[in-house]
């Protein structure tokens, strides 16, 4: 069970290189605000499948969920921020 | 002599009608002020009266079902039911329920909330099938080598009322692959959709038909509402 | 009924989840011990939950839920839990912030005393935290301009 999750992790950790390339080479700020906010979900997921392998998984539900909340409430902020100010 | 006397006296009732009529002027405005003004008092009591009713209605019940719905939240997140840890959770819920009890539901309506509660989890598994269907379609459309898409951007009017629908409405349109709300600019619906055949799956309008029968709106009006109205309409009657 | 604003969805959205982050951020606090949290980590989550308040709705919506004084009072009462657990027990002939001298108040065993001394201080820090960071952001937001500094 461990090799199954093992490759979904490097499987999504490829995925989120994938996007990476967004936020380095894309033109304008909000092809960035969009990519990070994708990147954000992929390491949920990630840290989700860490809990799995280390058979702790109680525990790192709550630290996604922390994450998760951070992550809307960075975006939206950003986004109020660029509105602002154009 | 007769002739300045007559004069006088012809003075005199002129001066005497001339202030009659001041007299009756001022007697006519005063009555127009005060009947103006009772009409607003009568007007302030049907608005605290409405507003009241609103309130007395939904208060309560927002604290109670706020309550619960947090209590329950909290025996999600611990797994522990031992006295201490419950006991930590209902003084937490009620503390939390007591702050913010008119922000998790927004009234706006007479209605009953057990009906809609009811209406809407049956919704939830339509809207689940509706996402499979279209994530198989923007699939096939992605994975194509052509990638047949013609984005554009339609608009339209909703026939739906409150807060609450609308965002029902634009949240389901953003989940569905294909298409994303952008914009509620007074009343009208802004979505970008990917292809024409997603297009035309919106246009039909089975799903504001649907999010209206599940908030009893538009043509969706059931016997519950007549009868709170009833009750709300009798109290204006008695005070009026 | 219906505001005729561009921020209807975002700030619809955002006003149904403000009680269920306070309430995600009480249980942090409260299980300290047994998983990752305990108090300067949910007080932070409360001041996130009144920061998504404040960007969505603005500052008067706000203030009906904490208004600046309470922000006051609430730092220093923080403050005060603290160091009154740990004055009681140097007052019970211990050592400062010895839980295990408060077992003479609560009739329970010493360790249980310790769970519940750590439990009382994690919370006037939670509470300490959230009002100090929703103090810095108001400051930030609005310039240190108070509203009657405005009107004049």
């Amino acid at each position: 069970m461990n090799q199954f999750f093992l490759g979904a992790g490097i499987g999504i950790s490829f995925l989120v290189l994938l996007v990476l390339y967004r936020v380095v080479f894309g033109p304008g700020v909000y092809n960035r605000i969009a990519a990070i906010s994708a990147i954000g979900t992929k390491s949920l997921i990630i840290l989700l499948i860490m809990g799995f392998i280390f058979h702790r998984v109680d525990m790192f539900v709550d630290i996604s969920m922390v994450y998760a909340l951070l992550n809307f409430i960075g975006c939206v902020a950003v986004a109020k921020y660029l509105e602002m100010e154009s | 002599m007769e002739v300045t006397l007559l004069i006088q006296a012809t003075d005199d009732s002129f001066r005497i009608l001339e202030d009659a009529r001041e007299q009756a002027e001022g007697l006519l405005t005063t009555a127009v002020k005060i009947t103006s003004e009772t009409r607003q008092i009568e007007e302030q009591k049907i608005q605290t009266i409405l507003k009241g009713a609103r309130e007395t209605k939904s208060g309560f019940q927002n604290f109670i079902a706020t309550f619960f719905i947090l209590i329950v939240f909290w025996a999600m997140l611990s797994g522990k039911f031992d006295v201490f840890h419950l006991s930590l959770g209902v003084i937490c819920s009620v503390l939390i329920a007591y702050l913010t009890h008119d922000l998790l539901f927004a009234n706006a309506r007479v209605g009953d909330m057990r009906v809609i509660v009811q209406r809407f989890i049956v919704y939830i598994p339509w809207l689940l099938y509706q996402i499979i269907l279209s994530n198989f379609h923007v699939a096939y459309l992605a994975l194509s080598p052509k990638m047949p898409i013609d984005p554009k951007i339609m608009r339209f009017d909703t026939k739906l009322e409150s807060d609450i629908s609308w965002v029902t409405l634009a949240n389901s349109i953003t989940l569905t692959p294909g298409t994303i709300t952008m914009d509620i600019r007074e009343g009208e619906f802004f979505i970008h959709a990917l292809s024409k055949k997603v297009a035309d799956d919106l246009d039909t309008g089975e799903m504001e038909d649907r999010v209206a029968h599940v908030f009893m709106e538009a043509d969706h009006i059931y016997v519950q509402d007549v009868l709170d109205v009833a009750r709300i309409y009798g109290a204006l009657r008695k005070n009026v | 009924m219906i505001r005729q604003s561009d921020d209807i969805i975002i700030g619809t959205v955002a006003r149904m989840l403000v009680p269920f982050i306070q309430l995600f951020a009480l249980y942090v606090i409260m299980h300290g011990h047994y998983s990752p949290g305990g108090g300067f980590q949910g007080g932070v989550i409360l001041g996130a939950s009144l920061v998504l308040l404040l960007i969505t709705h603005g500052l008067p919506e706000t203030k009906k839920l904490l208004s600046e004084k309470g922000v006051a009072i609430l730092s220093s009462l923080g403050l005060l839990i603290y160091s009154g657990i740990g004055l009681l027990c140097l007052i019970l002939l211990g050592n400062y912030l010895d839980y295990s001298q408060l077992s003479k108040i609560l009739q329970v065993a010493p360790n249980e005393a310790r769970s519940l001394g750590i439990l009382g201080i994690e919370t006037g820090v939670g509470l300490t935290v959230m009002a100090v960071m929703f103090s810095i952001f108001i400051d930030i937001s609005t310039g240190g301009v108070l509203p009657e500094d405005e009107e004049e």
